[in-house]
């Protein structure tokens, strides 16, 4: 065999692996379109040497013919899919080169077929057979055909083209591929003017366009293997930074987690995977993970997640975990939603913290203001407890001297049954007021359960409530109130007896604030109205005012103008309010007096802020932005009812089951 | 005489259930009473001439009990009071006490206790009113004499003989017989020391320093 055989063929074969290669590479990651280019280019090389060597071992003319005829079409192959992996890969080159040079392959293709014989001979009369480096090659005898040179021209444009797309990848600072990829490109463009030189006859060699290609295969190869290098390298970091991120989550007790939307595949470090009891590797689908919830947390949380996904905001959330050893543990997750180029989201990227110390000691500290509210309450009440037990003294009185009566009138000769009669229900109506009494003192005086909220509070009934409550101290203190209550009040969320305590206070406050005053001067004005977003309650006294221009020192603790006061109440109705998510504050009147004033969130039905949420373990849901793009979450998300079912549910009818949910919930 | 109305008991108290127990009660023994929710109801439907008593709740918002207790007292009113509180407070019970209260009874209240109460405060107010009838009497009585009469009188009472009172007056023994049986018979009384009890009851005394001390 020859070795120009042995050479070219080399050569296709060099090329073919290549183009297979980044052909693979192209399969695998189908977005990088340049790996195709590339893989065509190389494939059309091959084809181009083969070509020649055909043609350098033709033993006829007509043989010769088709082949210097045919080999155009992979010349024009290599010569677009060059000049798009140019433009693609090394992001240089000019639009309009890349478009003159596409234009004139195409127009030198069409001549090619349209000439009797190729685009490079008008006529190939015979084949010659010279000796070339020890070989005999064939060689064609005809007539060069003029319209050859558009071939020769677009050749130009390919060098300016190389050369100028060189410069830019070298100006941009990369040197390196400048010079590796851009230099043998350049060097190949170059080469490739053999072939007008041989057609004319002015140089002598066989035609090897297959190989100026071949330094820009080598080249490509080269940059395929660093790539590779790179990549290993880069793989064996990221392992080590994958490491030291696990150590670092796993020492701060971090846990990362990525949700992919659409395969509803979770993934999580490999620390929290185990403590919630997950095999070491395996998917993970959302239902694995929510089963891991406290059942009291999961509506909760899938509604934030379901709010992050809807609305593209954050995703923020406090919740319960059952760890794999039956532990509860308190567990802070925030999140980010991705989304691809179309805007749907398409994973959710997040971390969790353990919280599980600090939600222990805002319980505690929860239970310790309960418990001092409570302490505070029961020490208010004493101060009432005189004018209490006269409430109570009023039915019981009533019962007495009913009861005596009726034993009088029994003891008669005539007995009027239908008196006794009456005598009787009378005392069982004024049994159940001072069953009324006790029960309102009891409810005050229960310690209860810490931030046991209902959502349905009526503020003007909390304050008739404790009018009820402390009328007998009123009339003692002489003290007259008038209410202006607003109609309609809207509910307010939050701990009824709390509430009971603050304004208690507030009253307490204001009639020791009016006790200096003249008897036919003690007036009380307790006031409700609804705002925008708030309930707003004050309680005007006509007293001394706050001393020291300073309204706001009331409300610290042990600040007291009172000889007897230890400054706690109103630093506790403080703490309730604020735990209310509320605000109280003091006044002084323009003429005398001082109005004190809360003000409390309404519960809205409609809306309910991702704030807000967090704070109510609520259950109403979060009404979706109509322009926010909207997207069938994964079933799970929906409610315990798509858990378990065994059947996937159909985005139309989970967005149904939302619809329906949200009207039961606006309504 | 006129007869006067039957005793009635006053109760007034601001708890409507308490007025109605009270009052059954009253009636089951006998008592005659009216109710009334406030002491400015209570003054303004009060009949002075009505004998009885007050029952009356010492706490009640606004005009309270106390200050019913002083506005009879400038009216003249003797109606015996008796108090009821459901808080014992000292201050308001001296206070009470003080402004003439007859009782002063706690709440819940005994029949035991209330009903002899009331009874008793009913008999005092009727002796009372009885005393205040002779007065009125003996003072219309009083009022029939002429000056020289009433001069007479005085000097009668002071047990002066004639003869003295004659001497003092200027006037002879055979006036001053007169006068004195004129005296005598429109105050009604047969003997001296009838009129002299009667005159004392009035305030009345006898003037016999008044020419030694001249």
């Amino acid at each position: 065999m020859s070795w120009i055989t042995v050479v070219w063929s080399i050569n296709v074969g060099a090329c073919l692996t290549l183009a297979a290669f980044y052909c693979a590479v192209w399969c695998k990651q189908r977005e990088n379109w340049v790996h195709l280019l590339f893989s065509c280019s190389a494939v059309a090389a091959a084809a181009i040497s083969a070509f020649e060597l055909g043609m350098l071992n033709a033993q006829t003319v007509e043989q010769y013919q088709a082949l210097v005829r045919w080999i155009h079409l992979p010349t024009w192959v290599l010569t677009v899919s060059f000049v798009g992996f140019v433009r693609l890969y090394l992001r240089a080159g000019r639009r309009w080169l890349a478009w003159s040079i596409y234009g004139l392959r195409t127009l030198v293709l069409i001549f090619n077929f349209i000439s009797p014989v190729s685009v490079n001979f008008r006529t190939i009369t015979d084949i010659r057979h010279f000796s070339w480096n020890g070989e005999m090659v064939s060689m064609p005898v005809g007539l060069p055909n003029p319209w050859g040179l558009i071939s020769s021209f677009s050749l130009l444009l390919l060098l300016i083209f190389s050369v100028d797309a060189t410069i830019t990848v070298w100006r941009r600072g990369d040197r390196r591929r400048a010079l590796l990829v851009g230099g043998s490109m350049i060097f190949g463009a170059i080469l490739a003017w053999h072939v007008p030189l041989v057609i004319w006859s002015i140089i002598e060699v066989p035609f090897f366009l297959g190989f100026t290609y071949t330094a820009v295969v080598a080249a490509m190869g080269y940059e395929l293997s660093s790539d590779m290098a790179r990549g290993a390298r880069l793989a064996r970091e990221l392992e080590l930074s994958d490491k030291r991120l696990n150590l670092a989550a796993a020492s701060a007790d971090f846990g990362l987690w990525e949700w992919d939307l659409s395969k509803d595949e979770i993934w999580v470090t490999p620390t929290r995977r185990a403590q919630l009891g997950f095999p070491v590797s395996g998917k993970i689908t959302s239902d694995d993970l929510i089963s891991r919830w406290h059942p009291d947390d999961r509506d909760k949380v899938r509604q934030a997640l379901r709010n992050a996904i809807e609305n593209g905001k954050d995703y923020d959330a406090e919740f319960r975990r059952v760890l794999a050893d039956g532990s509860v543990r308190w567990v802070a997750s925030r999140g980010r939603v991705q989304v691809n180029k179309q805007g749907e989201p398409i994973r959710l990227l997040g971390i969790s913290m353990d919280i599980t110390a600090r939600k222990q000691a805002e319980l505690e500290a929860a239970r310790q203001r309960h418990d001092l509210a409570h302490l505070a309450r029961v020490n208010a009440l004493g101060e009432l407890s005189s004018s209490l037990a006269h409430e109570l003294t009023h039915p019981i009185t009533a019962i007495l001297s009913n009861a005596q009566a009726a034993q009088r009138f029994l003891d008669a000769d005539n007995v009027d049954l239908n008196e006794v009669r009456e005598i009787l229900k009378d005392i069982v109506t004024e049994d159940q007021r001072a069953g009324e009494v006790i029960h309102r003192l009891r409810r005050l005086l229960r310690k209860g359960e810490p931030q046991k909220h209902s959502d349905d509070i009526d503020l003007n009934e909390v304050i008739r409530d404790v009018l009820r409550l402390m009328r007998s101290d009123l009339i003692n203190q002489n003290v007259t109130v008038d209410t202006d209550l607003a109609q309609n009040l809207p509910p307010v969320s939050g701990d009824r007896v709390q509430l009971q305590q603050v304004l208690l206070n507030l009253v307490l406050n204001a009639c020791e604030a009016l006790a200096d005053c003249d008897s036919s001067e003690r007036q009380l004005l307790i006031a409700s109205k609804s705002e925008t977003s708030t309930v707003q309650v004050s309680v005007t006294d006509r007293g001394r005012g706050i001393p020291g221009g300073k309204p706001e020192q009331v409300f610290d603790r042990f600040f007291t103008t009172k000889k007897e006061g230890m400054g706690l109440g109103l630093s506790i109705c403080r703490t309730i309010i604020n735990a209310h998510q509320g605000e109280i504050w003091a006044t002084n009147n323009s003429d005398r007096g001082a109005t004190f004033h809360f003000s409390l969130p309404i519960v809205r039905s409609d809306a309910l802020s991702a704030a807000s949420s967090k704070v109510l373990d609520g259950s109403a849901l979060t009404a979706t932005d109509a322009s926010a793009p909207r997207v069938a979450a994964p079933s799970v998300l929906l409610g315990p009812g798509a858990n378990g079912s065994g059947e996937e549910e159909p985005a139309v009818s989970a967005s149904e089951r939302l619809a329906r949910k949200e009207a039961v919930i606006t309504d | 005489m006129p007869s006067s109305p039957s005793p009635t008991v006053f109760v007034v108290d601001d708890d409507a259930a308490i007025r109605k127990a009270v009052l059954r009660l009253l009636r089951s023994a006998g008592i005659a009473a009216a109710a009334f929710a406030s002491p400015t109801e209570f003054l303004a439907q009060y009949d002075p001439n009505t004998p009885g008593c007050l029952m009356l709740d010492l706490e009640m918002p606004g005009f309270n009990g106390l200050q019913l207790q002083t506005a009879l007292a400038e009216k003249g009113s003797s109606l015996p009071i008796i108090f009821l509180t459901g808080h014992g407070d000292v201050s308001k019970s001296v206070q009470a006490m003080k402004g003439g209260a007859f009782d002063f009874l706690t709440k819940p209240v005994n029949a035991k206790n209330l009903l002899p109460a009331i009874r008793a405060a009913i008999e005092r107010d009727a002796v009372a009113r009885g005393e205040q009838a002779k007065f009125s009497e003996i003072h219309a009585r009083l009022d029939t004499l002429t000056p020289r009469e009433r001069e007479v009188l005085q000097h009668v009472v002071a047990g002066k003989m004639n003869k003295q009172i004659a001497g003092d007056l200027g006037i002879t023994e055979a006036t001053v017989k007169m006068h004195r049986a004129r005296v005598m018979a429109k105050m009604k009384v047969q003997s001296v020391a009838e009129l002299a009890r009667l005159t004392e009851r009035c305030g009345i005394r006898g003037t016999n320093s008044l020419k030694s001390a001249a």
